[in-house]
């Protein structure tokens, strides 16, 4: 059987790919943002917590690490009309992501909070520093030198795991490609380049991750 | 009116009393040391002091007025007040020498940055670790580290100043630039206590010596009393024993 690729097609539409790709960016980047402000908090609660809150956090870990992001999602889209709340598919995926990176944050996080010396915590207490200055000038910098590699990695997967909004009618690069491929044809060639942009983006978000720990953390990390 | 006052204070860890109805005071500007085997109590009574670990009963007086340890403004004032060197050195390994200096001036404290590091590089000479501002701890010996933690601590301009142990973690070499330091220090009005396994400096430093054992003051006294005529027989064989080794 003969077959040949006609990328034309596609190339075509690159530029509409492309309006998509930033559109999987800003997934990834609000669930990595939201998810790791409620995964520091979840790992300062697992590791410091009381008895109430440390529970609440190990609760919210299992139910959201024990579930695939997709149901989460559909739980929200589907369920929660029923109790009056309407969200955009979007919307939906957004906080169904930030969610769900919470709980894996939170686990990812905790690693980086155990690493924190005791001794500086105390320091810094003695020093008059209220709770939030203590985490951010001396757990954050500690947190994200530790995690640096597990965090990277796990944007990375959030680059790649925000394509399940395609299923929610998000045009999303994903869903740019479905769109394409059902009128052109061209699924081969067209998911080939959407494979493509994907293996970008991740590169450059990789290594824009590594040059800001550089800069920031004094983390040895390899910026490609 | 005492600048220091500890009154009948009790402080556990779980269920082992760590410290028993400890009282002792300090006036203005003096240097008390606390003397006494390891796991006696002293080091709980510093971390008590500046808020690390609860008192379970009695009362601390700071300038004559109460310090509420549960109410976090009263902490933080406090704080502002009493400075702690600890035997670890306990420097915050992200900051440079200058930021671990300048860090509570600044974010604490509220004042200029500029001001802050002119102060800072003015501690930092005292202590003698001018050169090394822009380095990082894991970058400095031990002796080093510790007198950077102690120009960290003077930033805040206590007025009381805690020692716990400051010299036990360094190389025998090293002992004597960080005693130097705290030498120098004495004579300007700081209220000091220090926790110390170094008798000779004890003795020479101190205005008042509190030797404690399982957790109680067992006596207070001036150095000449402790090293040379101790009322008690605890104290009397703890020195001995010291001294001769």
């Amino acid at each position: 059987m003969d077959y040949t690729f006609q990328f034309a097609a596609v190339f075509e539409e690159l530029p509409y790919l492309l309006g998509g790709a930033a559109i999987t960016l800003q997934i990834a980047f609000v669930s990595f943002w939201g998810g790791a402000v409620i995964g520091l908090f979840g790992a300062i609660a697992k590791v410091y917590g009381g008895g109430f809150w440390r529970r609440l956090a190990s609760g919210y870990v299992v139910a959201f690490t024990n579930t695939p992001a997709l149901v989460q999602i559909f739980l929200l889209y589907y369920a929660l009309p029923d109790a009056g709340i309407l969200l955009e598919p979007l919307t939906a995926v957004l906080i169904g992501l930030v969610l769900n990176a919470g709980a894996y944050l939170t686990e990812i996080l905790r690693a980086g909070v155990l690493s924190v010396r005791r001794s500086e915590i105390e320091a810094a207490q003695t020093l008059g520093m209220s709770g939030l200055q203590i985490v951010r000038y001396v757990m954050l910098p500690h947190i994200a030198k530790t995690i640096y590699a597990p965090l990277s990695n796990f944007f990375v997967w959030l680059v790649l795991g925000s394509s399940l909004a395609a299923l929610f009618g998000v045009e999303e690069l994903t869903g740019r490609a479905i769109n394409i491929s059902t009128v052109n044809l061209r699924s081969i060639e067209t998911f080939t380049v959407v494979a493509m942009i994907y293996v970008v983006l991740t590169v450059i978000a990789s290594s824009a991750l590594a040059l800001v720990g550089r800069l920031a953390f004094r983390v040895k990390a390899k910026v490609f | 009116m005492q600048h220091l006052e500890i009154d009948n204070v009790c402080a556990s860890y779980g269920k082992l009393e760590v410290l028993r109805d400890v009282t002792l005071s300090a006036d203005k500007g003096e240097v008390v040391s606390l003397i006494g085997p390891s796991g006696s109590g002293k080091s709980t009574l510093l971390r008590v002091l500046i808020g690390l670990t609860p008192l379970t009963a009695g009362s601390i007086h700071v300038g004559g007025e109460r310090v509420d340890y549960s109410n976090r403004k009263n902490l933080k004032k406090l704080r502002g007040h009493m400075a702690i060197v600890f035997q670890q050195y306990n420097l915050f390994q992200n900051m440079n020498v200058l930021r671990n200096v300048t860090i509570a001036p600044v974010k604490i404290k509220k004042q200029p940055r500029a001001d802050a590091e002119n102060k800072a590089r003015e501690l930092l000479e005292k202590v003698g670790m001018q050169e090394k501002a822009e380095a990082y701890p894991d970058e400095l010996s031990g002796g080093q580290q510790q007198r950077v933690a102690i120009a960290r601590a003077l930033a805040t301009n206590p007025e009381i100043l805690l020692f716990d142990e400051v010299t036990s973690a360094l190389d025998p070499e090293r002992v004597k630039e960080v005693l130097d330091t705290i030498r120098s220090l004495t004579d300007e009005g700081i209220t000091m206590m220090i926790v110390s396994h170094e008798m000779a400096f004890v003795r020479e430093v101190s205005t008042r010596v509190a030797m404690m054992d399982e957790g109680r003051i067992i006596e207070v006294g001036p150095p000449a009393q402790i090293f040379e005529e101790p009322q008690q027989d605890r104290t009397r064989d703890f020195v001995s024993k010291i001294l001769s080794h």
